[in-house]
Order: C-alpha cells, then structure tokens, then sequence
C-alpha cells in the first residue's frame, strides 16, 4: 500500500516539474518577439559602415566600435533634449497621477449624481480620435494667448494645463486603474477613519494614497512613458521652442544632413541604419533605465500591499 | 453656514464630496473635449476653409455624411476593414494576454528577469521602435501569407469547412508577433489583479479537493472579469489610435488637407467615434451582465 501511494507522489510530482518546464520554455519562446527588436538595435548599433553593407554579416558584427552612438548622441545633442524630455515628462506625469488619483478616489467612493453619466463620460474622453481635438483645442490656446497677452503656444503651459485637468495622454485608463484599485480595498477602513473624525481628504490621503503607493508608481510610470513618447500633441502646442528627444528623433533624418554637411565631407559619411538605430536605442535607454530600476519595486509593492476585498 | 452643512443628509454629503474630487477632472473634460467635440459635430455639417485671417466656416448640411457613405470610396471599405481587424484582434490580445500573465504568475525561478521583457512593451510600445516593427512586417508579402500556411493540416481542414474563417486564423497567426507588442498593459493589468486574489481562496479550494483547472475557472476567473472589461476597452481605443488603424490614416490625411478638409475630418471622426461607442457598449453589457450574477451567487 505504501508503496504504491509513494509512486503516485512521485509521478504527481514529475507530472508537476514537467508542467513547469512547459510553462518555461512557453515563456521564453515568446519572450523572444519582444527581445528581437532590441538585440537587433544593439547589434545594429556596434556596427561599422562596412559591417552595415556586407550581407555576411547578421548579427555579430566584424570590427566593432562606438562611434555610430557618438555620431547619433552629437545629432540629437543628447544633453540638452535628455534634460528638456525628462524634466517635461515628469511634470506632466505628476499632474496626471494627482488628477488621476482624486478622480479614481471620487468614483470609487462616493454615490453622487450622474455618477454613470461621468464614468461613460471619461470612457468618452478615451476614445474621441485626438488628431480631431486637436484643432479646436489649439483654436482655443491662441484665442486665450491673444487675451491674456504673452505666449501659450510653444511653452509647455497648455499641456500641463491639459495633464492637470485630466485630460493628458491616456488618462483615463490612469483613472480606471485607480479606480480598481481604491475598490479593492475595503470601505470599512474608510468608515473607520471617519467615525474618528478624519475629513474626507484626510482619507483620502491616509488611507487611499497610503495604501496605493504601489498603485501610485505604476501610474507615474506609465503617464512617464506615454508623455515621453508622445509627438503629435506636442509636436502642436509646443512646436520647437523645447527639443523634445523623440520629437529629435522624427526628425533626425534632416538633422543628420546638417550635421554631416557642416562637419566632415567626406562621402563615406553617410546616413545608414546603423546611425538611425543607434539613436533610436539612445531614445528608449532612459525608459529602460528607469523601467529596470523601478521594475522590482513595483512587483515588490504590489506583493507587499497584500490587501484582498473582503 | 456652519449650521447648514451638519443638516446634510448623507446622499447630500456624498454628492457634496464626490464632486469635490471629481471637479479639476469635470472642468477639464469640459473645456479641453466636451466642448472641442460638440465644436466637432457642427464642423461635420460644415465645410471648413483656412485662410489667412483665419478659418473660414460654411454651414453645408449633410453633404459631408453623403459624402462619406456614397461618394468617397475609401471611406466605407476601411471602416469594415476596421472593424474586421478590431474585433478578431481584441478577442486574442485579451486571451493571450490572460494566459501569459497566468503563467507569468505561476512561476518564481526567474521569475523578475521574465516580467521585465513582458513588459517591455509598455515602454516601446507607442515609441519609434514599434514603427520600424510593422513596417518590417508590412515589406514581407501579403500573397505568400495563404501560400506559407496552406501546407498545415488544420488550416486545409479548416478552409474545406469555410475559407474565410481560414483566411482570418491565417491572418492572425501571421500578425501575431504585431498582436503580441500589444498585450503589455494588459499582462500589467491582469498581473496585477491576479496578485491581488486572496491565496487562502485557492487553500480553500484545494481542500475541498479542486483540481488546478477547476480553479481556474471557479475562482480565478470570476474575480479577474471587471478587469477584463478594462483591458478590453484600453485594447480597442489604443488599436484604434495606432496607425495600423485604416480609418485613423484617413483622419488624419483629411486634417492635414487645409483646404476644406476639416469638415470632413470631423465627419470621419464623428462617424468612427460612434462605431467604436458601439463596440465598447457591447463589450460592457457582456462584461456586466456576467458580474451581476456573480454578485446574486455570493
């Protein structure tokens, strides 16, 4: 009898490690659609121009160098549009994250009229094509500019001005991803705290952003990214008066020429891909930085607030 | 004053306080898209022209919507190709995207390594890296799409049985790696929602001698479908928004056309917006009928 019970263990448990190898090699199979573009970049990016035009060369190139990131860093004068896209993602990402946290708390809290009325309506918000907002939105910037009497147009006022009134990049899934996560934790601590004579901006902040820190970096970091990808607003309301890195990016075609023409002369120094993928990986390595260093504390706040409804 | 406010009722005080919250969202919302869409829906009936001094308005009537229907023939193909590629992409992303966030969720070797590439996405997603991604796809010829996957066996079984079913399984198996960019907030989403499922529920369960297949659809599931209802909604808009989107490209080509090209564009707009109302509302009475009867259940 013993035996026999044993060896069901034993293959329940080799049926088990089997299960999860499967998983592994799903996992890892797919991770690669998402890898590919990347490793490309990078092997792009080491690539001299010869390596670029020799077909026997896929992904490890021959005589590797740097220089095409110099070249690429000096064309998108990476200081200055690294310093303007951070600073300007990361106004706009607090605005979105503030306005986003009070409007989730408002909807997951409190029964007031026309609630279903404003949920469609921030569902509205998400869904009316941007490009078709745009012109009556920038007809409306410079009627104010020409009211108020100094510039709105090509500083970065009406896009914070948007960001802080809800209205910036994606902010309705902002919302919505507050709003599930204030209905996850239980009214209870709410009306515990207000029977203590807490207002309800002390619950707010105590209980709901408290608890929701996790919640809180997410949304930062996705209101970051979205921002610092963003070109088409931006590219209208702020035109070029900040360089924007991706907004450098769209345009680095042109800006290679100039560079090229005012530098050196020679006719080896050409645009190829491998400059272009260079500065694309340029553009996205801050996100992946701060991604990789925000990632573990992320997963890691999401397992510590381990609060589960009731 | 101070007298008046302790005589609030209760529904009062919540409304009193919910708005409260609500209010630098409703400002906003009014005059930064409410009020440039109704702007919108009168320049549908119009024909906008730019000029110098500025623009230039004509009340037309219905001729843009006529237009859009009858007379422009790019128009009406690309809805439906809209719609044709919306919906079969929807219902995978939201599968896909389930899956390997469960899966993702199982494992703990390695565990950190393999959710920063899942979530890779999110940040290159809408970024330039994504652009060079379809175009690459889009340079790989569209005939030999039938042609590579006919040799397979389920696909003849399935195309004898009706071709045009064959012809979308195709399309997707071809467009899956594009489809596959498209899961990263949702993987982030349902992560997040699966970690936040009490494990005692699945102790529980296991007690009650509950296989790992039974869990799946008696406990997680059930509690993750509100937030399926999100990613679904989040799925379509941002497809919607992305440039593989036909009807967008048309959008945005009219816009650009100064020369009585805004009153179409709005048509447009005001045309795809409703479509995609539709959708969405359709997807929320599926999603809320089913949490209804979970509630008179528990």
């Amino acid at each position: 009898m013993m035996k026999i019970k044993l060896t069901k263990i034993a293959r329940a448990k080799k049926f088990h490690t089997f299960l999860k190898l499967c998983i592994y090699f799903v996992l890892i199979c797919i991770s690669y659609v998402y890898l590919e573009p990347i490793l490309r970049m990078i092997s792009m990016t080491l690539m001299s121009t010869k390596d670029v035009i020799d077909p026997s060369v896929d992904w490890l190139p021959k005589n590797p160098s740097l220089s095409n990131l110099k070249v690429a860093g000096t064309v998108l004068d990476l200081k200055k549009t690294l310093v303007n896209s951070i600073w300007f993602s990361a106004l706009l990402a607090c605005a979105q994250t503030i306005v986003s946290a009070l409007t989730g708390f408002a909807l997951s809290r409190y029964n007031f009229k026309f609630k279903k009325l404003w949920i469609i309506m921030i569902i509205l918000a998400f869904i009316i094509p941007v490009p078709l907002l745009m012109i009556p939105r920038l007809m409306l910037f410079i009627s104010a500019q020409n009211l108020l009497g100094f510039n709105l147009i090509g500083t970065p006022i009406p896009q914070i001005l948007m960001a802080l009134l809800g209205q910036g990049v994606n902010s309705t899934i902002l919302i919505l991803i507050f709003y599930n996560f204030f209905n996850l934790i239980p009214y209870s601590l709410d009306e515990a705290a207000m029977i203590d004579g807490a207002s309800p901006w002390q619950v707010f902040v105590q209980i709901g952003m408290k608890l929701s820190a996790s919640t809180v970096l997410v949304v930062f970091l996705f209101s970051f990214v979205w921002n610092w990808n963003e070109t088409y607003i931006t590219g209208t309301l702020v035109r070029n008066s900040i360089e924007l890195l991706p907004a450098k990016l769209n345009m680095f075609d042109s800006a290679f020429k100039t560079y090229a023409a005012a530098g050196r002369g020679n006719a080896e120094f050409r645009i190829n891909e491998a400059y272009k993928m260079s500065a694309t990986l340029l553009s996205i390595t801050p996100l992946l930085i701060l991604y990789g260093f925000v990632q573990k504390r992320f997963i890691q706040g999401i397992e510590n607030t381990g609060i589960t409804g009731e | 004053m101070a007298k008046q406010k302790k005589l609030l009722t209760y529904h009062q005080r919540q409304n009193r306080q919910g708005y409260r919250f609500m209010l630098p969202w409703i400002v906003g919302f009014v005059i930064f898209t409410a009020i440039p869409f109704v702007a919108t829906i009168y320049l549908s009936f119009t024909e906008v022209r730019q000029t110098v001094l500025g623009f230039k308005i004509t009340f037309i009537g219905l001729d843009n919507y006529i237009m859009a229907f009858f007379e422009n023939v790019e128009f009406v193909p690309a809805m439906l190709s809209f719609l044709g590629m919306i919906i079969p992409y929807t219902f995978v992303i939201l599968i896909l995207s389930f899956i390997l966030a469960y899966l993702l969720n199982k494992i703990t070797f390695l565990k950190g390594f393999l959710r920063t590439i899942y979530f890779l996405p999110v940040i290159i997603m809408s970024g330039p890296v994504m652009y060079q991604l379809i175009d690459s796809s889009s340079e790989a010829s569209r005939i030999d799409t039938y042609l590579k996957f006919s040799d397979i066996f389920i696909v003849q079984m399935v195309a004898s049985y009706s071709r045009k079913f064959a012809l979308l399984l195709i399309g997707i198996f071809d467009q899956l790696s594009i489809i596959l960019w498209f899961t990263g907030i949702p993987i982030i989403l349902f992560i997040n929602g699966l970690q936040k499922i009490n494990p005692n529920l699945y102790e529980a369960a296991q007690i009650d001698s509950a296989n790992s297949w039974q869990i799946l659809w008696k406990i997680t599931i059930p509690i993750i479908k509100p937030l399926a209802l999100v990613v679904t909604i989040f799925t379509i808009v941002n497809l919607g928004t992305f440039s593989i989107n036909p009807v967008y490209g048309l959008i945005k080509t009219a816009t650009e056309n100064t020369s009585g090209g805004l009153g179409i564009a709005a048509t447009y707009s005001w045309i795809y917006s409703f479509v995609v109302l539709i959708l969405i509302g359709i997807t929320f009475l599926i999603f809320h009928n089913k949490e209804k009867g979970r509630r008179q259940d528990s």
